[in-house]
């Protein structure tokens, strides 16, 4: 079936719904709304998510082969709760799985039996969590980008998002990721077969999206919230048109199609059953169409590509995702009163989410880059007057601080520190004049000085795996690799190693400290 | 030495983890006092760390390192 739960009835639930500007939420005769929510995370930390859904909403989760997904089900009322997870990127809600769908091998018959799955499948479970969800998004005054960005951009904001993976990967047919385009009705008789069908195809849309997006600025204008359109609306649901669009990613070379063909044609299906329009930016509800081998699964995205996807504008091209940091932190499974350091912060995306997760441990975070040391200062200063607003009295202190140091020369007595978790530096020269080929030696000798003999243990992220581990040879007698999680950092692959610090103590080699 | 009236001791009393009144004005010391503009002198050594805007610079010159 759609999703495989087993409703209890819940009294009160109706009501709860009608406060949330719904209409019933009930999912089938008075049973609680039960959602299959699908999570991306970080590749490497499905475990380490699953663990945090456990922990924060009691749910079991599956692990999909897929890799960077995992599934679990919670009632539809969690959907706070599962937005607070830290761990996952993006979420979307389950329409159908199938475990081992059998495509035609013919590229016709293939793309016809998914144009014929669209009135097979169970959408208004699924629909009704995409209400609710939505409805939370408008409680909270979220500045929604798309809107307030001229066409061209929103038009390079989605290329930036969501064709990345495309370019690189059409020619081979491996894996591609497409969305139908705007005007379902004028494909008929494009061209998809060429690699760079993808990205020709936003160029010739550019015109069509113009022509709607002038549509568009009149209605935002007029409406005060000025969120997407439509969205003004959501409480007389049948009458308004939706707009969506279908974001397909297909994986493995036994398809006979691709998934811009894929996107096309499920789309096209999709708009017949539903009378919806079809809108590549303008979008209310995103299906999502993921092929991964035999696996298929039908979902309507929770959250929106382009906030989550690639954090590299925010801080700066090399900040950790808070997402991997967090996957970092909870591998080392810090203890209440742990000191947790770390010695390469950046601009602190580590420390910062270890001391909004672990509050009871003590986080100490350094760089010697002036700049960098600066935007870590500002970071925490944000998270403190974030605190402040909710508090009027005095503002919780955050246990985090921030020192400009040296890493072969760390201001922090020996066997003092629990935890050592760091984005090893790659290409990049640090204080001294040494290369990375002796540097990280260096930064490995001295961070096991500092940890606690036995007990002590370290998580660090690097690119450099060839250098890692020449230099973790080195210092076999301090340190031993327990664990290693293979990670994809902005597209390149990188390790997560854990490595526990051995009983043998530390030489006072530093004597000016 | 602050300049605060935290009034701490100069070590810690033996038992402190008994002592509320001590830890409190440890933690006070610890999580809720910043220094912003000072510096940290090294016990040993007497060299001092300057402190400004809250972060205290350790780098060591190329002399001391």
């Amino acid at each position: 079936g759609a999703s495989g739960f087993a409703p209890s009835p819940q009294p009160g639930m109706a009501e709860a719904a009608g406060e949330a500007g719904l209409g019933p939420a009930a999912g089938r005769e008075g049973a609680e709304l039960a959602a299959v929510i699908g999570a991306t995370v970080p590749t490497g930390f499905e475990q380490t998510a699953a663990e945090e859904v456990q922990e924060k909403l009691g749910s079991a989760s599956r692990i999909s082969r897929d890799r960077g997904k995992i599934y679990f089900e919670v009632p539809a009322r969690s959907l706070p709760e599962v937005h607070r997870l830290r761990s996952v990127d993006n979420l979307f809600v389950v329409v159908q799985e199938f475990k081992d769908y059998q495509f035609k091998e013919n590229k016709e018959d293939a793309l016809k039996d998914l144009e014929d799955l669209v009135k097979k499948l169970s959408w208004s479970d699924p629909l009704k969590v995409w209400e609710l969800n939505n409805s939370l998004k408008k409680k909270k005054t979220k500045r929604k980008k798309h809107n307030l960005q001229s066409p061209a951009s929103r038009e390079k904001l989605s290329d930036g998002g969501e064709e990345g993976g495309a370019d690189q990967n059409n020619t081979n047919d491996q894996e591609d990721c497409a969305q139908t385009p705007v005007a379902v009705e004028a494909t008929g008789g494009q061209d998809t077969e060429n690699p760079q069908g993808v990205t020709s195809r936003n160029g010739v849309e550019e015109e069509e999206d113009n022509e709607q997006s002038g549509v568009k600025a009149e209605v935002q204008a007029s409406s005060e919230s000025g969120t997407k359109a439509g969205d003004d609306q959501t409480g007389e649901g049948e009458a308004k048109v939706l707009r969506f669009r279908v974001t397909c990613n297909r994986a493995g070379d036994k398809h006979s199609f691709t998934s811009n063909e894929a996107a096309r044609d499920f789309g096209g299906a999709v708009q017949e059953h539903f009378q919806w329009k079809a809108d590549m930016t303008n979008f209310d509800v995103e299906v999502l169409l993921n092929i991964h081998n035999n696996e298929v699964v039908v979902g309507i995205a929770l959250t929106e590509e382009s906030l989550h996807r690639r954090n590299i504008t925010h801080f700066g091209p090399t900040t950790l995702r808070s997402t991997l940091a967090y996957g970092m932190l909870r591998l080392c499974d810090p203890q209440p009163t742990d000191i947790i350091v770390d010695p390469m912060c950046g601009t602190g995306a580590i420390p910062i989410e270890g001391a909004a997760e672990w509050p009871h441990c003590y986080h100490i975070a350094g760089d010697n880059n002036p700049q960098a040391v600066k935007r870590a200062a500002n970071n925490i200063c944000s998270l403190l007057r974030k605190n402040e607003s909710k508090d009027s009295s005095t503002a919780l202190g955050v246990p985090l601080d921030i020192i400009q140091w040296d890493i072969c020369n760390l201001p922090l007595r020996t066997g003092s520190v629990d935890i050592v978790v760091t984005d090893m530096p790659f290409g990049k020269r640090i204080g001294s004049k040494k290369k990375n080929w002796d540097l990280y030696p260096a930064c490995l000798m001295e961070m096991g000085r500092i940890c606690t003999p036995g007990t002590g243990r370290a998580v660090l992220l690097t690119q450099d795996k060839k250098c890692f581990a020449k230099a973790l040879s080195r210092v076999g007698h301090i340190w031993r690799r327990a664990q290693t999680v293979w990670v994809n950092v902005g597209g390149l692959h990188a390790a997560v190693y854990l490595l526990r610090r051995t009983w043998e103590r530390a030489e006072e080699r530093r004597s000016f400290w | 030495k602050l300049g605060h009236p935290s009034e701490l001791p100069p070590e810690p009393v033996p038992d402190y983890e008994g002592d509320e009144e001590f830890l409190r004005r440890v933690h006070h010391v610890l999580l809720e006092v910043e220094v912003l503009e000072g510096s940290l002198q090294c016990p040993d050594s007497g060299r001092r760390f300057p402190i400004s805007k809250g972060v205290p610079n350790m780098l060591l010159t190329e002399d001391e390192a």
